[in-house]
């Protein structure tokens, strides 16, 4: 599952399924920030980039009447998309992720990797620096960063709830974190204050196994870590539905308010779900963030 | 096989199973099985969680007990028992069947019947001879064959009496005379007669007597009574059993005359209760055509009583003759009678002509001689149709002439005129007494009390049929009442006066009872021996012992007093009888009767009809030790947490069980929402105003509240990204109850048919506009119909804005500080692109300064904005901030949404501040902005 070749291919796939996510692009024009140089192509920005001709659907205030009244043919004058971002990774490596509950459903790991692998496909293909944090691998653009990113998401990470890794981080650039956030959340937010005091906004994405949602056991049962580290014993595992639901709606909640804290977004996605909405929810979090 | 308490056991060493039990019960206290190893991330949520301390490693005692039920019912179930076991019962010899035969027992004869007929069978069987004893109908005892009597057993029918002294003087005479012993089996009705005793033992001393009741109380009604206006009811029962509900049914004639049922009246023994009264208050009408009441479900005499003359009340009209003095009330000539026929009867009064065509049973003329021609026709038709015309003498009557000559049509007697005093201050002789009433008369056997005195009567002159008419004469033989029969009625004259002026007669209780014997009143009480005294009544129709209703035929006729006081018996058969103008009922039982239970001796086996035949119960056992085994091997599974697929029925019947616990513990609920307000007004209060935060209006339309929260939510996060207002999550504000003050902005959706708000809520409403908030009204309909015409949003946004404190609106000008407190925007698009929306109009005086692009509008947040562009839908997004619903097409169509969240910032902004960006100072930089 985690060879690399396998992995990337996959991860191919899944970012072939987006053309209309490419076509949109374009929209995202009207909301990203302008940035310090040109995008080489069409898009909202100060320097004039080209007149194209006028086509249905444009409105007619996009019409520039300078060039138009030269001819019969209207034209519409484009201007040179500008923008610039370094988007940093933080995939969850630990062991927590390498958990699935049925034979069809993918490990979270696995669906993280895919979802980030797919992000940084869309970005790179989109001109943008894309990098893990911390100092393995910063932010770079081309095709080359898709094959160093394929290569350090197939190494797993033997420690059980793995904290996020946030040094390094490049100020004012933005971050996508991918974990199932299980562990403690203390390194969770100061990672998120420490990327806030440097300006740097981005998503938490929240991947759960549909099993770690509904929790649904029954009987006596002994429950582990799938590294091992944690143990729990119950006589009735029914019986703690409720509180094992509140503790983790408590959790979410949590999240959510150092999210809005420091101004980052947050999303769940199970991986009993299809991992294009959560891929879609993703690439417009770092649109909507950047406007 | 061996009887334990009721139950046989055809194989009882079986049961000392039972007696390991209790090791098994040390047995199966089986440890639950071994916990299951699950890899789970999420277990660091669960670390600390404790388990509740009702769950043990041990077998729940329930479970244990279910268990041993299982297997005592298994080890009791093959043990073989029988319920109701039958004991061996054949003897020899000769038997006698004893049958009360009343009408007690009529309501199971037919079990009865099957009894004997089983028992005949046995009997015929083990060559038994059989005699056969009815003790209602006694005949000498005639031991033959048991299958002779079986043939002749359709023919034992029970009498509607209890057997008489004579009759069990002729069975005791019966039973003598037969020689040698006998076993007897007596069928008993379960009522207590006298004469039970000696016969007991006259049989005990035969043999062997056993007894078979129905086991089942007997039902009688009580015949009825009237008072108060309303029919009473009495039921009674022998044996004081458990509340018991009983239905009584009237019977009787439909107007058609169909014979039905016409009144069912439920009604209910208390606990432990021998008797209950029963109140029926019906229309006189529908009253007077009741034949009988009965016991639903209960075919037996005793459970009928039949209604006669004393259900009917008759409708007498009294009429006086012309009054002129007011207020001597005891000398009104109407006041004894009123006094006599009040309580039972229905009085009628006023003037003749208008009483007659009511058809009243009686019209009472007292002391009125002259009628008009028309009155004296139409009454003398009424008096041959049947009607009973009762007259009194009087001062007027004795005056006028009518009748002196001849013999008036309305008189029974020509008068001489005058008539006589007798005893007074100037006349001879004393005032007369009554003479005793001969026994012809109506009133024969009515004792005469000795003070009633005659003053002063009319005179009837000789006449060849006077004697006839005579049917109650003075002491010295002069006429006191006289009869005469007119066509189907009669005329009937006192010769007194109706009050005491002239007689004591009126004062006496002998008036009463000669109005009834005339059936001019009628008796709400049954009658007693003393008042029927003298008369003979013939049956009409009589009832058998089921309480059916048969002709009389030739049946001899009854003397009055034994009509009254006689126990029933053959010469007295219950039933209707009639003396030519009354009808009685006689009745099983009367008003005092009470229904004892008999009581046997102790040496005496008495038996139940309901004893059944024996039954096998190991089947039922099994089975049911089968079920809990079933029950048990899901228990189990449960216990252990092995029972995946019923998971979900589990959790539907666990939350069956808390919503039972709900209800249960509701009445505690009131309370709390009594408390809740204050806290959750609180909470709203704090929750709003912790950080800006923008509000809808609830429309009671759950999708359009939704869009519009989820627009006011995209709002929301647009503003939060863009701008430096950072509204928390929207909230939807329900006019009836929520504060508004801590509102900016309020979204107002319209849809025709959310209701219209309170009176309270428009006050509210008002006073949020008038201290500087805004409602964005959006009917959601493109303005396809411009305001203030057809789409039917538009009415109702009129309809809701009516009472609002709006100022006067024109459409959004061009240089209107909308379009431009953030962005700069010409148009205000939602889902919808078209249609304008319209803000408060400018004051008059603004004149746009030439040279200048806007006027100088430096007053005034406008309360309303009014559109219809839908924008909560071009502005809604969900949860993860995914565009809701689609706004137009392709590129354009997302051209279109961003300038809708453009105008939804320029709101907030000129919400938030005001007509800052109107003022002039900005005008440089804005026309630097424009371009131009």
């Amino acid at each position: 599952m985690t060879s690399p070749s396998a992995l990337r291919e996959r991860a191919e796939v899944e970012a072939a399924r987006l053309p209309p996510l490419l076509a949109r692009a374009e929209h995202l024009a009207g909301t990203v920030l302008l940035g310090e140089h040109g995008r080489r192509r069409a898009g909202q920005g100060d320097d004039f980039w080209q007149y194209r001709p006028a086509q249905p659907g444009d409105s007619r205030r996009m019409i520039d009447h300078r060039r138009s009244a030269r001819g019969d043919q209207q034209f519409v004058r484009e201007r040179e998309w500008q923008i610039a971002q370094s988007v940093m990774l933080w995939v969850d490596q630990g062991a927590s992720m390498r958990f699935a509950s049925g034979d069809t459903l993918p490990s979270k790991a696995d669906r993280a990797r895919l979802l980030a692998l797919a992000l940084s496909i869309l970005l790179i293909q989109g001109g943008e620096r894309v990098g893990l944090t911390g100092s393995a691998l910063p932010p770079r653009r081309g095709r080359d960063q898709i094959l160093r990113l394929t290569e350090a998401f197939s190494h797993d990470d033997p420690t059980d709830y793995a904290p996020p890794e946030h040094r390094a981080m490049i100020p004012h650039a933005r971050a996508v974190f991918l974990s199932d956030f299980l562990g403690d959340l203390g390194e969770v937010e100061r990672a998120l204050t420490k990327a806030a005091d440097r300006g740097v906004r981005g998503v938490l994405l929240q991947v759960l196994d549909p099993a770690e949602e509904s929790f649904p056991f029954q009987g006596r049962t002994i429950f582990e870590s799938v590294g091992g580290t944690l143990r729990h014993e119950t006589l009735k595992a029914g019986d703690l539905r409720d509180r094992y639901k509140a503790r983790l709606a408590a959790r979410r909640d949590r999240l959510a308010a150092l999210c809005r804290v420091t101004g980052w977004r947050l999303s769940q996605h199970h991986t009993g779900d299809s991992a294009q909405s959560a891929l879609l929810w993703l690439y417009r979090a770092l649109d909507g963030g950047t406007a | 096989m061996t009887v334990l308490g009721g139950i046989g056991f055809s194989t009882p060493w079986l049961l000392l199973g039972l007696l390991a039990l209790p090791i098994l019960w040390l047995i199966l206290r089986a440890i639950p099985p071994a916990p299951v190893r699950r890899r789970f991330p999420g277990v660091s949520l669960l670390l600390g969680l404790k388990d509740d301390e009702a769950v043990s490693d041990r077998t729940p005692w329930w479970l244990l007990l279910l268990r041993m039920l299982a297997l005592a019912a298994l080890i009791v179930g093959l043990a073989g028992p029988v319920l109701n076991p039958q004991q061996d019962k054949t003897g020899s010899g000769p038997v006698l069947i004893v049958l009360d035969a009343s009408w007690a027992g009529a309501p199971r004869w037919g079990a009865r019947m099957d009894l004997l007929d089983a028992y005949l069978a046995e009997a015929g069987r083990a060559g038994r001879l059989v005699a056969l004893l009815s003790l209602t109908a006694p005949e000498g005892l005639n031991f033959q064959s048991a299958d002779i009597w079986r043939s002749r057993l359709p023919g034992v029918v029970p009498a509607p009496w209890q057997p008489t002294e004579a009759q069990l003087q002729s069975a005791g005479t019966a039973i003598a005379e037969v020689e040698g012993g006998f076993d007897t089996l007596w069928l008993s009705d379960a009522l207590a007669y006298p004469g039970r005793a000696p016969l007991l033992a006259a049989l005990q001393a035969r043999g062997a007597l056993r007894v078979v009741e129905t086991g089942q109380p007997v039902l009688g009604i009580a015949p009825v009574g009237f008072e108060d206006g309303a029919v009473q009811l009495t039921l009674q029962r022998s044996d004081p059993g458990p509340a018991r509900e009983v239905t009584i049914l009237a019977q009787g004639r439909d107007p058609a005359g169909t014979a039905r049922v016409l009144v069912s009246l439920p009604t209910r023994f208390d606990d432990g209760a021998t008797q209950v009264t029963a109140a029926l208050s019906l229309p006189a009408e529908l009253r007077a055509r009741i034949t009988r009441f009965e016991i639903q479900g209960q075919q037996s005499a005793g459970a009928m009583t039949l209604a006669d003359d004393r259900l009917r009340r008759r409708e007498v009209a009294l009429i006086a003759g012309r009054e002129d003095r007011e207020g001597l009330e005891l000398l009104s000539p109407l006041h004894y009678l009123k006094q006599a026929l009040a309580p039972t009867a229905d009085l009628l009064e006023g003037a003749l002509l208008d009483l007659l065509p009511a058809n009243p049973d009686v019209i009472v003329m007292a002391d009125v001689a002259t009628l008009s021609q028309a009155e004296q026709e139409a009454l003398t038709g009424w008096i041959e149709k049947g009607g009973l015309l009762l007259r009194f003498a009087g001062p007027r009557l004795a005056a006028s002439d009518m009748g002196r000559t001849e013999e008036h049509p309305l008189m029974p007697v020509r008068l001489r005129s005058g008539g006589r005093t007798v005893g007074g201050a100037m006349s001879w002789g004393e005032p007369k007494s009554l003479a005793p009433f001969s026994p012809g008369s109506p009133f024969a056997g009515l004792p005469i009390p000795e003070d009633v005195r005659v003053r002063a009567q009319v005179m009837a002159q000789p006449d060849p049929v006077l004697a006839d008419r005579v049917i109650a004469a003075l002491s010295d033989g002069t006429p006191l009442v006289t009869r005469k029969r007119l066509g189907q009625g009669q005329v009937v004259l006192f010769h007194v006066t109706a009050n005491a002026e002239w007689s004591s007669l009126p004062l006496s209780g002998l008036f009463v009872q000669m109005l009834e014997r005339l059936a001019v009143s009628s008796s709400a009480k049954p009658p007693e021996a003393g008042d029927l005294a003298g008369t003979t009544w013939r049956p009409v129709q009589v009832m058998d012992g089921f309480g059916v209703l048969r002709e009389a035929a030739n049946l001899p006729g009854v003397a009055g007093e034994a009509l009254a006081g006689a126990p029933l018996g053959p010469d007295l058969r219950p039933g209707i009888y009639d003396d030519g103008e009354r009808r009685l009922a006689r009745n099983v039982l009367g008003v005092e009767a009470v229904l004892t239970p008999a009581t046997w001796p102790d040496n005496v086996p008495v038996e139940t009809l309901s004893g059944t035949p024996e039954r096998p119960l190991g089947g039922p056992l099994l089975a049911l030790a089968l079920l809990l085994l079933g029950i048990d091997v899901i228990a189990a599974l449960a216990l252990g947490g092995r029972l995946m697929p019923s998971r979900g029925r589990i959790a539907a019947l666990a939350a069956a069980l808390l919503l039972t616990g709900l209800l249960v513990g509701l009445p505690d609920a009131p309370a709390l929402a009594q408390e809740a307000p204050s806290a959750a007004e609180t909470d709203f209060a704090i929750a709003a105003t912790q950080e800006l935060t923008l509000a809808h209006v609830l429309t009671g339309n759950a999708k359009l509240d939704d869009i519009a929260q989820a627009g006011l939510r995209g709002l929301s996060d647009t503003l939060f990204f863009r701008t430096s207002v950072e509204p928390a999550a929207p909230i939807g504000v329900d006019l009836e109850r929520d504060e508004l003050a801590f509102f900016p902005i309020l979204y107002w959706p319209i849809t025709p048919e959310q209701p219209r708000p309170s009176d309270a809520a428009y006050a509210r409403l008002n006073a949020y506009l008038r201290s500087g908030g805004m409602i964005l009204f959006d009917t959601r309909d493109a303005n396809i119909a411009s305001f203030g015409a057809a789409s039917p949003n538009g009415r109702k946004l009129q309809d809701l804005a009516a009472p609002l404190d709006i100022p006067p609106l024109e459409p959004l000008p061009r240089d209107h500080v909308l379009t431009r407190t953030f962005y700069l925007l010409q148009d205000f698009p939602g889902r919808h692109a078209e249609g304008r929306i319209w803000v408060e109009a400018a004051p008059p005086g603004a004149e746009q300064i030439e040279g200048m692009p806007f006027r100088n509008l430096n007053d005034g947040v406008t309360p309303v904005v009014i559109g219809g562009n839908d924008w909560a839908g071009a502005w809604a997004v969900d949860r993860d901030g995914r565009p809701l619903l689609p706004v137009g097409r392709g590129f354009s169509g997302e051209r279109q949404r961003e300038l809708a969240l453009r105008f939804g910032v320029n709101l907030i902004m000129h919400v938030l501040t005001g007509n800052y960006k109107s003022d002039q100072v900005h005008v440089p930089a804005l026309l630097d902005r424009l371009g131009q």
